[in-house]
């Protein structure tokens, strides 16, 4: 009798135990539960707050009201230096802060101005911004709106030459310094104003250069400088055959051989055949020579 | 049967009272250790997700140079892809969640992992923009096998966790308790 006493109690105490049990694990299964739903929920929250903040954030930009003055394409993206008659169109990315560009330019600017003031070619200038994400600064986004400053009072071609005239260093961000882009402005006649510096101070532009730079991420080209000559890429070469100023003449030749030429002001022609009013090496003051 | 509940439970959370696994010295070590790598990852995760939320241009950008996105989802992957990060450093740094918040941060170390690898079949130059920047570099500035390797040892970290995902100073502990 007793051991079936001792065996009843025990079974209703383990009983008790395993209804404790069962309602610990019941407990903390709704626990467990709701941790996962709270993860979830934090992890979901902060992904959709994320997205809809860097939509707002990324600025808006319309053609008809942010693009300066001048500027082509179907988002006036572009800036047209030349005769728009030009048999052909040499397309340039450009990124103000990128060496290689530098380069691109002490080598061929003579020629290409050349070809400019022959209405041989028009150029299309992309102004890509994209150096400031790599070697962190603003220099190359402050210069692009510059440029745009720049464009909107027509005086675009030449204070571009002068600021690749005077780059500094890849990884010297000095253009982040806005006065010295304005002080640079001052060896191209006419440019500097009070509307021009308030331009370049206030980052008018800022929304088109955004802009540009977006399209360029888009375009696929992936290195400044990219250059088309009638939508094929001509840096370094152009069907495999490197470029040089005099190889340049050439392609362009050739491929404007039986179209008319444009005809362009000759007092803007003569100055961008002896482009002598900034900071050219001497060796460009021989570029008047070619000119027929 | 305990043991068998913890295997069950996909957030095995203490018990009250009750010590952690295997109670004694060497799981009070394992549980500080599993703090440490917590935080360690939490850090990585921040750090990943700041250096890319400044300027959402370029976080787009550095998504769209793996050419694996439709551009119609380049924008929100590069918008909410470093929200994600930082939303799993804060669950890691608080310990809440811990073994889903590391089993995601598993999930999302190989995906990166299999797109740098994907990038370098193909033969595509970028910076895997990691910790901010990206965009195409050229073919000799390519680091991959670092890139790869980096992700390779936050993956450890991740296992660790999801091994061990019992933590000193943790809310999942807090909770249980």
């Amino acid at each position: 009798m007793s051991t079936k006493n001792e065996v009843g109690k025990r079974s209703a105490r383990e009983r008790m135990q395993e209804e404790r049990a069962k309602e610990e694990a019941a407990a903390r299964k709704k626990r467990q539960l709701t941790v996962i739903v709270v993860t979830l929920v934090v992890i979901a929250a902060a992904v959709v707050i994320g997205i809809v903040v860097q939509n707002g954030r990324s600025s808006s930009y319309s053609a008809a009201t942010d693009a300066p003055g001048g500027t082509v394409g179907t988002t006036r993206l572009l800036i047209p230096v030349g005769g728009t008659a030009a048999p052909s169109t040499v397309t340039i990315y450009e990124d103000p802060r990128c060496p290689a560009c530098d380069q691109f330019e002490t080598g061929m600017k003579t020629t290409i101005n050349q070809l400019l003031a022959q209405g041989k070619i028009q150029i299309q200038y992309h102004i890509a911004s994209f150096i400031d994400r790599h070697d962190s600064g603003k220099g190359s986004k402050n210069a692009a709106n510059a440029l745009a400053c720049a464009q909107n009072v027509g005086r675009f071609h030449d204070y571009h030459d002068v600021l690749y005239a005077n780059q500094p260093q890849e990884t010297d961000d000095a253009w982040a310094d806005k006065s010295i882009l304005i002080s640079l402005a001052k060896q191209v006649p006419g440019l500097d104003s009070p509307s021009f510096e308030a331009c370049v101070n206030n980052n008018t532009y800022g929304s088109w250069v955004t802009a540009v730079q977006s399209d360029f991420d888009k375009s696929g080209y992936n290195s400044t400088p990219t250059v088309l000559l009638n939508g094929t890429p001509a840096y370094p070469t152009y069907n495999s055959q490197d470029i040089s100023p005099a190889n340049f003449t050439t392609w362009v030749d050739n491929a404007n051989k039986g179209k008319p030429l444009a005809t362009m002001p000759s007092a803007s022609a003569e100055a961008l055949a002896s482009p002598t009013a900034h900071n050219n090496p001497p060796a460009s003051g021989a570029a008047s020579a070619g000119h027929s | 049967m305990s043991v068998k509940e913890h295997k069950a439970g996909l957030l095995p959370i203490d018990r009250a009272g009750r010590g952690l696994p295997g109670s004694g010295r060497g799981s009070a070590v394992t549980a500080w250790i599993g703090t440490a790598v917590r935080i360690a990852l939490a850090i990585v995760w921040a750090w990943a997700g700041l250096a890319k939320i400044s300027d959402p241009q370029a976080a787009a950008q550095a998504v769209r140079v793996y050419r694996i996105l439709p551009e119609a989802l380049v924008k929100p992957f590069g918008y909410g892809l470093p929200f994600l990060e930082l939303a799993l450093a804060l669950l890691l740094l608080v310990g809440l969640g811990t073994r889903i918040a590391a089993v995601l941060s598993g999930v999302l170390l190989l995906v990166y992992i299999a797109s740098i690898a994907s990038v370098w079949a193909r033969g595509i130059s970028i910076d895997c923009g990691c910790f901010g920047g990206g965009g195409a570099v050229a073919a000799s500035r390519t680091q991959y096998w670092q890139e790869i390797l980096r992700d390779c040892g936050f993956l450890l970290l991740t296992g660790w966790l999801i091994w061990r995902p019992k933590t000193r100073l943790s809310l999942d502990g807090w909770l249980a308790a």
